[in-house]
C-alpha cells in the first residue's frame, strides 16, 4: 500500500503527550535550578512534577486506551516471550517491555520527588515543604538520597533514549513523532484508534492532581 | 620529685597537650559536628518562622545555640585542618591563605548572630524574620567563598 494512502491510526491522546513533554521540560528545568541553587524554582518545577506523576497514575486508570496500566502492563510470561520474538507487526501502545519501562520511570521520580519535599540543604536554609515534620539528619538523609536517586532516574532516562534510538536506527521506526502528533502513520491502518476519554475525566484527574501538589506545598495544611 | 608527684605532671602535660596532639580528622570532626548542630538550628528557625503560629520559645532556645556556635567557631578552623591533610573536608585552603578576609566573614556570622539572639529575646516575629535574612546572608556569604561546591 502506498504510504500516503495509509490511514495515520491514533496512538496516544492529547492528555498523554502534554504530560510527556511537560515532564521533559520540568526534568531539564529542574536540574538546571538545582545546580544553579534557584531553590524556588526547583521546589515550583518539583511539585508540578509531583502534580504530572499523580495526573499520570489516575489517567492510567480512568485515561484513554493506550494510557491504562490494564493495556500495558503485562504478565512475565508475556514478557519473556515478547523479549525471545520481539519482531512483529507495530501495535498502538507500549509494547510489553516498555510498559514496565513507564512504571520503573514513574515509581523513580514518584520517590525523588518523595524525598524530595522531606529534604534539607546542609545549613538548614532550604528545604522541601514537608520537611518541617521531620528532623535535621532525617531531612539530610532524604537530601542525599533525593541526589542519588536523580542518578539512577538519569540512567533509566538515558535507557529510554537509546530503546527510541534503537528503534528508530535498527529497527526503523519513528516513536517520537507519534508522541508529538498522537498519530502513527507507520501502524497497520487496520488497528484501531485508540478509545479517548473524555474531557470530564481529563478535569476530574487534573483537578485531583492539582489539589494534591498545592496541599503538598502547603506542608498539607499543618 | 616523688614518683607520685612525676606521674601527676605527666598527666598535666598530657591533658594540657591535648589540644595540639588533636589529629587533624578529629579537627575536622569537631568543625563538622559544630556545623551540624548549627543546621539544625537553623532548620528549627526556619521551620518555625514558617508556621502560622511561631514557637518564640523554640526559636530563642536555637538562637542561643547558634550565638554559642557563632562563639565556638573561632576555634574550628586550626592551622593544618584543611584539605592538604587527605581528611575529607569542603573547607576551602583560601580559609588558611586568606587569613584576614576569612576573620571577617566569621566577624560578620558573629555579629548577625549576636543581633540574632537580641532579636529572639524581644519576640518580636517581625524583628526576628529581618535579623534571620540578616544571619542567613552572612552563612551565605561565608560559605560561598571559603566552602568548596559540591559538585
Amino acid at each position: 500500500m502506498p504510504p500516503r494512502l495509509a490511514r495515520a491510526v491514533r496512538v496516544w491522546d492529547l492528555p498523554i503527550r502534554l504530560f510527556h513533554w511537560s515532564l521533559v521540560a520540568l526534568l531539564g528545568f529542574s536540574w538546571w535550578s538545582a545546580e544553579n541553587h534557584e531553590m524556588d524554582w526547583h521546589r515550583l518545577s518539583g511539585l508540578t512534577i509531583l502534580g504530572l506523576i499523580v495526573f499520570r497514575l489516575l489517567w492510567g486508570v480512568i485515561g484513554s486506551s493506550t494510557a491504562r496500566f490494564s493495556s500495558f502492563v503485562r504478565s512475565p510470561g508475556t514478557v519473556l516471550e515478547y523479549l525471545r520474538r520481539p519482531a512483529g507487526p507495530a501495535r498502538p501502545g507500549h509494547n510489553p517491555v516498555g510498559g514496565y519501562s513507564v512504571l520503573a520511570m514513574l515509581g523513580l521520580l514518584l520517590a525523588q520527588v518523595g524525598a524530595g519535599v522531606f529534604a534539607v540543604d546542609t545549613d538548614g536554609l532550604e528545604s522541601g515543604p514537608l520537611s518541617f515534620l521531620v528532623s535535621f539528619d532525617a531531612g539530610r538523609l532524604a537530601a542525599e538520597l533525593h541526589e542519588a536517586l536523580f542518578n539512577i532516574a538519569l540512567a533509566v532516562l538515558a535507557l529510554h533514549i537509546a530503546a527510541i534510538l534503537f528503534y528508530r536506527v535498527i529497527r526503523r521506526r519513528n516513536l517520537i513523532v507519534p508522541m508529538l502528533t498522537g498519530k502513527d502513520t507507520e501502524i497497520h491502518p487496520t488497528e484501531p484508534d485508540i478509545v479517548p476519554a473524555g474531557p470530564l475525566r481529563f478535569l476530574l484527574a487534573a483537578a485531583i492532581a492539582a489539589a494534591i501538589a498545592w496541599w503538598t506545598s502547603n506542608g498539607l495544611g499543618l | 620529685m616523688q614518683p607520685n608527684r612525676l606521674l601527676l605532671v605527666a598527666f598535666a602535660l598530657l591533658f594540657a597537650g591535648t589540644p595540639l596532639l588533636a589529629t587533624p580528622a578529629n579537627q575536622v570532626r569537631t568543625r563538622v559536628e559544630g556545623l551540624r548542630a548549627l543546621g539544625a538550628a537553623f532548620k528549627t528557625v526556619n521551620d518555625g518562622l514558617r508556621s502560622s503560629d511561631v514557637p518564640v520559645a523554640q526559636i530563642q532556645q536555637a538562637a542561643r545555640t547558634i550565638r554559642t556556635a557563632a562563639r565556638q567557631q573561632y576555634r574550628w578552623f586550626p592551622a593544618g585542618s584543611g584539605p592538604q591533610t587527605g581528611v575529607k573536608t569542603y573547607a576551602k585552603p583560601d580559609i588558611w591563605s586568606k587569613r584576614a578576609e576569612f576573620r571577617t566573614a566569621q566577624d560578620n556570622f558573629a555579629r548577625a548572630a549576636d543581633g540574632f539572639q537580641r532579636a529572639a529575646a524581644t519576640g518580636n516575629v517581625d524583628a526576628i524574620k529581618a535579623a534571620n535574612r540578616n544571619l542567613g546572608g552572612t552563612c551565605k556569604a561565608c560559605h560561598d567563598a571559603f566552602r568548596t561546591p559540591k559538585d
